[in-house]
């Protein structure tokens, strides 16, 4: 009874420790509709102007919105998108379209 | 004046269509794929520098789109130390041809 106590506490503590949005894909596909719209519904996109994102590394994708936001990586489609979103909406995309089946690690 | 337009329109036409399409060929890239495959052919790689993130996957990506970021990599409107110094000695058929070899579908023909 005692262990399965510390076992609960040292959960909540695993818990906490991790931020409120912590790369929540079920989140992200709520709020992709706009990407969807170049990038595909799942990220497949369906012509070569866009890239597919599916499949993707998360914290790649992270990575990619991130330098868009701070001006590190141009593009005026992409810079006008990530304005509105919050570090916590970028990461929750990018677990949902990395979630997809698409891209692969190719030798 | 409809038959300058015409012209002009086809000349246009003419332009796009031979900047555009560079026949890519897979075979090709094979024997230059070592400056590739250091870091985006190994499971988990990270970048080392400036940041820390794994390099993306580019199996079963556009072709175009690859060498639209080659080329951007190239012209240093997109920046990373280690493309950019890549992407710097590469010619339009070399793009290419590394593009043909990503862009094909997991599990078709290697």
């Amino acid at each position: 009874m005692m262990r399965r106590a510390y076992l609960f506490g040292a959960m909540a503590m695993v818990v906490a420790a991790f931020p409120a949005h912590a790369w929540d894909a079920a989140r992200g596909k709520e709020i992709s509709a706009v990407c969807s719209a170049c990038h595909g519904v799942d990220g497949n996109s369906p012509t070569p102007d866009f890239p597919i994102i599916a499949g993707q590394h998360a914290e790649y994708l992270y990575r990619s919105l991130l330098d868009y936001k701070l001006g590190n990586r141009g593009d005026p489609i992409m810079q006008g998108q990530v304005a509105e979103l919050s570090r916590a909406d970028m990461r929750d995309l990018a677990a949902y379209f990395a979630s997809q089946d698409g891209l692969h690690l190719k030798r | 004046m409809q038959g300058r337009h015409l012209l002009i329109g086809m000349a246009l036409a003419i332009a796009s269509a031979s900047a555009a399409a560079l026949e890519g060929d897979s075979e090709a890239a094979r024997d230059k794929l070592s400056m590739c495959i250091g870091c985006h052919g190994i499971p988990g790689y990270r970048t080392a520098f400036p940041e820390v993130y794994p390099v993306p996957k580019l199996g079963g990506q556009h072709a175009q789109y690859i060498v639209r970021a080659l080329q951007a990599y190239r012209d240093e409107t997109r920046r990373h130390p280690s493309m950019q110094a890549i992407a710097r000695d590469l010619t339009d058929q070399e793009m290419a041809d590394f593009a043909a070899y990503y862009s094909r579908p997991q599990g078709g023909a290697r």
